[in-house]
């Protein structure tokens, strides 16, 4: 589904990532884990196109690696950044929606889709004409993951979403994405946080990203060396 | 200051904030979207009015009917937008938005030199008249003075027609929402599949049609004349500044702060009315830094 090929990424002129080759396949729930600045961002925005990529990015078979970072999303990517990123001159049903009108979609699949958002994340619909500046931090977190699933018909991708949750918000957001799993058994799920026990018993499998690397490991990575 | 006089200044003064709006919101859109201080915008105002003159005179020595005046002041903007607006930001801009600031101020001014080269090579330095537009609608007696129809009334009705479309336009249609997403977050707007180029394309084409929008409406009201795009930028900038860089709503009132400030200064103290602008930015940027609408942190248009 998602493939590296002796791919490096870089910002600007300074190198992040080097040599990854892994594979994540399809209808999966990968933890992707490592500690702050090891390079789990940069993994996420390299598959967005926001780094500069030698090598390669397969995505569905596809080589993805030249095409430019606004036709993506189109491909069935939903990301969701780590700090919510709204539009905050909008109401959150907009920023909802605004993948799905820039993608074109009818308006029956749009709806479709937007029911799928609430259904799984209900909470939006009672914050829907607030405006999105105005939510708290929580809140945008998960309105962000409602405007992730808008075009992530395929692949989600997942920014240390639990960052700054409330415990309660934190659990809440957990459920939220196990209704996800529930539901939709085809979606690809990449959540990154450098705490691996929030993800323990939820991912099917477990990256870890050290210093630039990528190597397939299990949860018992410990977060601080002793 | 009696009356007539009073009126006088307060007619002028709305007359020439509906112009300097017309051309500053376009500064602030461009400004808001794409970070860059177009200083070339003036040169696309002094072009919308020198073509809009040329094509009413064409019009008017072909015998067709005046009236067509106004549909050539549209035809001026689209084309001062779309044919010298939309390669400019293709063949030049695009390739400075992560240079430095200074670079950008550098090849805007660039930009604006050679065009101002362009209209005495094409124009001459010759003033031109051509107010047809401004006679076909005539004069209307508003109180105790006579002013045209065109100044008092047209002017401002395009002006707020002008603001309140442009808000309807960002806030309510897609097209407008995607540049509002762009200007608050480019990578977040390109995460949700903006293409962020196109983005900056149409912007920088209604920005600039803005601009010959705002010549063509002030061609019948003035000679046409080398240096009238330097004067306006500077005058827009200072609108723009005192607003708060960005912001559509504030550039309106500022504009009528600075027009009425100005047409004051005429009637009062001639000697400063190049200066009350300035006088006007200055004061209001001591108190408040980031413009009267301005917020220091977050980007709006």
């Amino acid at each position: 589904m998602l493939s590296f090929h002796n791919a490096d990424a870089s910002i600007g002129n300074i190198p992040i990532l080097r040599g990854l080759d892994f594979t994540i396949p399809a209808s999966g729930t990968v933890a992707l884990i490592g500690r702050n600045g090891a390079g789990k961002t940069t993994l996420l925005r390299s598959v967005m196109g926001f780094t500069n990529v030698t090598g390669e990015i397969r995505f569905d078979g596809q080589d993805i690696s030249d095409m430019t970072p606004a036709k993506r999303p189109g491909l069935g990517i939903g990301y969701a950044p780590e700090d919510r990123r709204l539009f905050s001159a909008f109401t959150v049903e907009e920023n909802i929606l605004l993948p799905a009108q820039v993608a074109r979609l009818d308006s029956a699949t749009t709806q479709s889709r937007l029911d799928r958002v609430y259904h799984i994340l209900p909470e939006l619909r009672d914050m829907a004409d607030r405006p999105a500046g105005n939510v708290s931090g929580g809140q945008g977190k998960m309105v962000a993951l409602g405007r992730a699933l808008m075009l992530g018909t395929k692949l989600i991708m997942l920014d240390e979403p639990f960052q700054g949750l409330a415990p309660a918000l934190a659990k809440r957001y957990a459920d939220a994405l196990r209704d996800l799993r529930d539901t939709d058994r085809n979606v690809t799920l990449i959540i990154t946080e450098s705490n691996p026990e929030l993800l323990r018993g939820f991912a099917s499998q477990t990256f870890v990203i050290e210093r630039g690397a990528v190597a397939e490991g299990a949860l018992d990575y410990k977060k601080e060396p002793t | 200051m009696n009356l007539t006089l009073f009126l006088l200044a307060l007619f002028d003064g709305i007359a020439y904030a509906a112009l300097v709006f017309i051309v500053a919101v376009g500064l602030t859109l461009i400004f808001g979207v794409m970070r860059i201080l177009n200083v070339a915008h003036g040169s696309l105002y002094a072009m919308g009015a020198y073509l809009t003159a040329s094509l009413t005179t064409f019009i008017v020595s072909a015998g067709l009917p005046p009236v067509f005046a106004f549909p050539c002041m549209l035809v001026s903007a689209v084309l001062i937008g779309a044919v010298l607006g939309g390669p400019l930001e293709w063949l030049l801009l695009r390739r400075i938005y992560h240079k430095p600031e200074v670079l950008q101020l550098l090849v805007t001014f660039a930009i604006f030199m050679i065009l101002e080269d362009v209209q005495r090579l094409v124009w001459g330095t010759q003033p031109i008249f051509q107010s047809t537009a401004l006679q076909l609608l005539g004069t209307v007696r508003a109180f105790s003075v006579n002013y045209t129809v065109y100044q008092l009334i047209l002017l401002p009705i395009v002006a707020v027609v002008l603001l309140f479309g442009l808000r309807f336009f960002l806030r309510r249609t897609v097209a407008g929402k995607v540049i509002l997403a762009t200007t608050e977050d480019r990578e977040a707007a390109q995460a949700i599949g903006i293409d962020a180029d196109k983005v900056f394309l149409l912007t920088f084409i209604v920005g600039a049609g803005l601009a010959g929008l705002g010549g063509a409406l002030a061609s019948p009201t003035t000679s046409i004349l080398p240096g009238i795009g330097a004067d306006m930028i500077v005058l827009s900038f200072a609108v723009v500044a005192t607003a708060g860089l960005g912001q559509i709503e504030g550039a309106a009132l500022t504009a009528l702060m600075i027009g009425l400030g100005r047409s004051f200064a005429v009637y009062v103290w001639p000697e400063t009315q190049v200066l009350v602008p300035y006088v006007i930015m200055v004061a209001v940027l001591l108190v408040r830094p980031e413009g009267l609408f301005g917020s220091p942190s977050a980007r709006k248009i």
